[in-house]
């Protein structure tokens, strides 16, 4: 895949870089700030774009602006934040803004080589990636709500997988269970949600969003 | 001092910018001082003779009793509606504005009545800052008798003198024999009847025009010293009251203090995010990766490359710990609990020039106050390292009458400028939080000296 970089932390932006470079992608450019990396998605129209949020000049939200904006600009274009702090308003800002095709992880995640590269594929392929923080959040919303009262512990497992955005063969290897296993627990949360069952993996995780953001 | 230079300000002095604005404030502020008087005296004269029944005036040509209770009633009446109107407030406004712009008198306005929550009658009456308003209309009228007389007979009298000369020969060129009633001219001495003189010939106006230039040569000096007595009124009646005062700087203070905080805050979390942070999350990255390089099991697929990351996050993880240990240290130098002297000694340790300690302190301070002069002392330092190009500084701590006394000196080359940053400012601002204060002097060329002054208690 071909992929830019958008990172103001010197080493961490090398160290990205080079980890992608491990795997076998493409990093076409990796730039400092928000405005670079439009310059930089103009020139190369990479796969996927992974930014850093808080940039200069103004270290507030300029990555996750410049993601909107690039979603908006060059639609085959995924984008993937990346963040020190995770805030479920801004993954919702992001979702809202365009429902497929985008990520929002931590910066720890990159310590996981294969979860991180397995996340920019997902959203490359037009998937999504939630951090399992913004989903631990949204879960916890929900429970209090009562919403998820009449899933079995398992299932809430597999409902937050795939809030994450994972496929079914992912939750099958996260969670060691047969793949057949997970397609039944699909089925009975979709049931005793009330959710209309879904063909594509992405549909589903927006409805299960959807839910649980309700 | 030699003739000239103590002659030349005596006759520079009517020519100054000072002199035009010290007699423009006279003349713009002397309605305020004959309204109030004069609108009082006819209110309760008149009231007298209206309401006053019967004859007005008994026999012996004194105000019946009656006269002289309707005037004392009208009076009260009309002081207390000055005051409660705000009708006081506003006319001084005008003068402590024409003040500010004509003399540089900057007099802070006191707190408007309503700012408080004080509607109501009873805390119109009650409003301190109106009735020292009124108190300054009723003062204001002698000092305005004077300044009527500074600007009418020293510099109007004075000028019209120093003209007769000049049109002496175009008025007074009758053919000989006729004669002319002599011309009078104005002294400052004719209101108790002294120093009036007549003029007749030509030669008499040189008399004129010599008295017209003493006159106006002390003008300025005259109207100097009435407008300071006015300036007095005005500092004293116009500004807050002392509790006022202390209200407003307790909370400038208050808002600093709150800023200040935010400020450190927001600053520690940049600099966590920008710093340990990252290093760690970089780190994570790197281990992350030398453990793809490692392999699941068994022989190891890339040895070279993952001794390289294992390296890094190595690194990694020695400047990380460096950062938050310099972090922590920002946040409370834990020497600072061994006390100022052990804190400071440490400090002029590391200073980048050479750095001499002097500490005469009988008693800890609080600890707010050891943490307030620990960080001026660390911030001055600072300052001296990037500005002063200083060799020596020497850190002097002691305690006057209750006060913590820190200053630091040093030997470079001065100029430093609180208005221009380099933090000064920020010091100041942290010192007034506990009423302190801070003291530069700091001449170009140096050197350069600053005393922090605060309570030892906070």
């Amino acid at each position: 895949m071909r992929i830019v970089i958008a990172e103001d932390a010197a080493l961490f932006r090398a160290g990205l870089a080079r980890l992608l470079e491990d795997e076998g992608h493409q990093v076409c450019a990796a730039v400092a700030d928000g405005a670079a990396l439009l310059a930089a998605a103009d020139e190369h129209h990479p796969d996927v774009v992974i930014a850093d949020i808080r940039m200069p000049p103004a270290y507030t939200d300029e990555g996750l602006r410049a993601a909107v904006e690039l979603r908006r600009a060059h639609p085959g274009t995924a984008v993937l934040v990346l963040s020190q702090y995770i805030e479920t308003v801004y993954a919702a800002r992001l979702l809202s803004a365009s429902p497929s095709g985008v990520g929002y992880l931590l910066k720890d995640r990159v310590a996981d080589v294969d979860e991180f590269t397995d996340a920019v594929t997902r959203v490359a392929a037009g998937g999504t990636a939630l951090d399992p923080e913004v989903v631990r959040h949204l879960l916890a919303a929900s429970r209090r709500a009562g919403g998820l009262d009449p899933l079995t512990a398992r299932e809430r497992d597999v409902l937050a997988l795939m809030a994450e955005g994972r496929s079914n063969a992912g939750i099958a290897t996260a969670l060691v269970l047969t793949l057949g296993t997970v397609e039944k627990h699909v089925a009975s949360i979709f049931a005793k949600l009330g959710l209309p069952a879904s063909e594509t993996d992405n549909r589903r995780v927006l409805a299960v969003l959807l839910y649980l953001r309700s | 001092m030699d003739a000239v230079s103590l002659v030349s300000p005596v006759l520079r002095g009517p020519f100054t910018g000072r002199a035009r604005r010290e007699v423009a404030f006279c003349v713009l502020t002397l309605p305020f001082g004959v309204f109030i008087p004069l609108a009082g005296f006819f209110a309760t004269v008149d009231a007298g003779l209206l309401l006053g029944s019967g004859p007005p005036w008994v026999a012996d040509g004194n105000p019946s009793g009656q006269a002289v209770a309707a005037a004392v009633g009208v009076a009260a009446l009309l002081t207390v509606l000055l005051v409660t109107t705000g009708a006081a407030r506003r006319l001084t406004a005008a003068c402590r504005r024409l003040a500010g712009w004509l003399l540089g008198e900057q007099v802070t306005a006191p707190p408007p009545l309503a700012s408080r929550g004080a509607r109501g009658l009873a805390a119109r009456i009650a409003d301190g800052p109106g009735w020292r308003a009124l108190a300054y209309l009723l003062l204001k009228f002698p000092v305005m008798l004077l300044e009527c007389f500074a600007v009418a007979v020293l510099w109007g009298a004075g000028l019209a003198n120093l003209t007769y000369p000049f049109w002496w020969l175009s008025f007074r060129n009758h053919s000989p024999g006729t004669r002319l009633s002599p011309v009078p001219v104005i002294t400052p001495f004719d209101w108790i009847g002294q120093g009036h003189f007549t003029v007749a010939t030509f030669p008499g106006t040189f008399a004129a025009f010599a008295a017209g230039a003493g006159m106006v040569l002390a003008a300025p000096w005259v109207t100097r010293t009435v407008v300071a007595a006015d300036r007095r009124l005005i500092r004293g009646l116009l500004s807050p009251g002392p509790l006022a005062r202390r209200l407003a700087d307790l909370e400038r203070t208050r808002a600093l203090a709150v800023d200040d905080a935010a400020t450190r805050l927001r600053r520690l979390e940049r600099d966590l995010h920008d710093g340990a942070q990252i290093r760690l999350a970089t780190l994570a990255m790197n281990l992350g990766m030398a453990k793809k390089k490692l392999g699941d099991s068994g022989a190891v697929p890339d040895a070279d490359a993952a001794r390289e990351l294992v390296d890094a996050a190595l690194q990694g993880a020695r400047d990380a710990l460096g950062e938050l240990r310099e972090l922590a240290r920002g946040i409370h130098p834990p020497v600072l609990d061994n006390g100022l002297p052990d804190a400071l000694a440490s400090l002029a340790a590391g200073s980048a020039i050479p750095a001499r300690l002097a500490c005469r302190l009988p008693a800890r301070p609080a600890p707010a106050i050891e943490a307030i002069a620990y960080f001026c002392a660390a911030e001055l330092l600072a300052n001296a390292a990037k500005h002063s190009a200083a060799s020596t500084i020497k850190i002097d701590l002691s305690e006057q009458a209750g006060r913590l006394m820190l200053t630091v000196a040093d030997d470079g080359r001065g100029g430093a400028d609180p208005p221009r940053g380099s933090g000064l400012a920020g010091l100041a601002q942290r010192a007034a939080v506990v009423d302190g204060s801070l003291t530069i002097t700091s001449p170009p060329g140096g050197p350069t000296r600053v005393t922090v002054e605060i309570p030892l208690h906070a």
